[in-house]
């Protein structure tokens, strides 16, 4: 049986939904190249807030879907910077997590039901709890490929820890103008 | 097959990420260097180290040849010392009293060494066997004697063992005297210790005291004279009251007797005995 043809009103929604990303997707990919790449606030915290564009997606995207978004995120990334493969690596795996996490957060009230991730429908702190272990994640999975070892676990630590809450912070002050 | 696609489609994301890793590797590792030299030196470890663990899972499995070829090597390399100190002892052997003087009367003799491979004491009537037979030249009623003196005399040959009546039988009777004097006697064994045997039928005029030595009289054609025998330890009455009859500490221990030699010269004990006899008669008036 083949699925029922698009009307021209759901065709409309859905370009409008893959421009709206698309968009997202591009602003956050130059704010990175252009900005947020250029800041080390004591060497040690770099802003990474394009990971936000995972949380832009409905909790009823696809795992490949995730993937493939987060992939060619953290490739763009690497073509704009000098980081070829760290931040593909980084996301790609984030990616993966992403749906896990948004299930673990999502607001009680909505049960299976599908909604877009943001502070207004899963409040602020599990909003937060979300982005902070997928802004974890990804810092950590970065900085761990940058050294590719552990001998200097320390310094591994501080940029973590300092990029997370950085990161952290762009993400809820780019939430908040969201939510207004 | 709809099973396959089954799986395919449930964990297509799984493969799908495993791709985009691979992807972001190749990158991370063609584009930079610090990466791709570690992923390099990292690869070159675990390549090493699994090359060493095959190698030694192989050496493990090779372990049975080489067992099998260690034990041969063991015992080939048992068997070398055994012969090599066997020829050491032999080299480095300081010969007794007894054995010099002993092979000082069997100087004029071809000996031939042989060695015990056999030997009984328990019974009555005992038997060496030998690993000289008739190929190396031993011929029956030749003479044998070791380092503490008279052994037997030889019964029987097979081509490369002989089977030696030693003293230490029943049926064994060998003519000696006491060395000094020209009382002789048979010199028989009656069972018990290989240690002791009798010789009958010396006079009772005759002066022996313990301690004196019994040699080979040279009345046969097996032994020369003067070879040694033992040594008195008692001297006590035949069982006839008529003559004494000594009892005799033999030179050898026939418990622990492994080197031998056959006396093999042909009727040389027989022209020895005859010339001692001629001296003997000379020196009568």
């Amino acid at each position: 049986m083949l699925p029922p043809k698009p009307s021209p009103l759901n065709l409309y929604t859905l370009l409008h939904t893959y421009l709206h990303r698309l968009l997202c997707f591009a602003t956050l990919v130059l704010l990175q190249a252009l900005v947020f790449g250029h800041i080390h606030i004591a060497g040690c915290a770099i802003p990474m807030p394009y990971v936000y564009f995972l949380l832009l997606l409905p909790s009823d995207t696809s795992r490949s879907q995730y993937l493939l978004w987060g992939f060619t995120l953290g490739f763009a990334v690497d073509m704009c910077g000098i980081t070829p493969g760290m931040a593909s690596a980084s996301m790609t795996l984030t990616a993966l997590l992403t749906p896990y996490l948004v299930r673990i957060f999502s607001p009680s009230d909505k049960g299976d039901e599908a909604y877009l991730p943001s502070a207004k429908t899963m409040q602020w702190g599990p909003f937060l709890r979300c982005a902070f272990c997928l802004v974890l994640c990804h810092t950590f999975t970065f900085y761990l490929i940058e050294a590719f070892s552990l001998h200097n676990a320390w310094l591994l630590l501080v940029n973590t820890v300092g990029t997370t809450a950085l990161t952290l912070l762009l993400i809820a002050a780019a939430e908040r103008v969201r939510t207004r | 097959m709809q099973v396959l696609l089954d799986f395919i489609r449930r964990y297509v994301h799984i493969f799908l990420f495993v791709l985009l890793e691979t992807m972001s590797a190749v990158m991370l590792f063609r584009f930079n260097n610090y990466q791709g030299s570690a992923w390099l030196s990292g690869l070159n470890t675990v390549t090493v180290g699994l090359g060493s663990l095959h190698e030694q899972t192989l050496a493990y499995f090779r372990l049975q040849s080489v067992n099998t070829r260690l034990t041969a090597d063991n015992i080939r390399l048992q068997h070398e010392a055994d012969s090599l100190r066997e020829a050491l002892a032999r080299a480095t052997h300081q010969p007794a009293v007894t054995e010099r003087r002993l092979m000082a009367t069997l100087s004029g003799y071809r000996l031939i060494p042989a060695t015990v491979v056999s030997n009984s004491i328990r019974r009555d009537n005992n038997y060496l066997v030998i690993n000289r037979g008739a190929a190396d030249g031993v011929r029956s009623e030749m003479g044998v004697v070791a380092s503490g003196g008279v052994v037997g005399i030889v019964y029987l040959t097979a081509p490369h063992h002989a089977l030696v009546l030693p003293v230490t039988n029943v049926k064994s009777s060998i003519s000696c005297r006491v060395r000094g004097q020209h009382y002789f006697g048979y010199l028989q064994w009656k069972s018990g210790s290989s240690r002791h045997a009798f010789v009958d039928d010396i006079p009772r005029y005759a002066k022996v005291k313990p301690g004196a030595c019994i040699e080979t009289s040279g009345y046969s054609a097996v032994f020369p004279p003067g070879l040694f025998v033992g040594r008195v330890k008692r001297v006590g009455n035949s069982p006839d009251g008529q003559s004494y009859q000594l009892d005799v500490v033999l030179g050898n221990d026939f418990a622990d007797l492994h080197d031998v030699a056959v006396i093999a010269t042909p009727y040389r004990a027989e022209i020895d005995t005859l010339q001692t006899h001629a001296a003997a008669e000379a020196l009568t008036p």
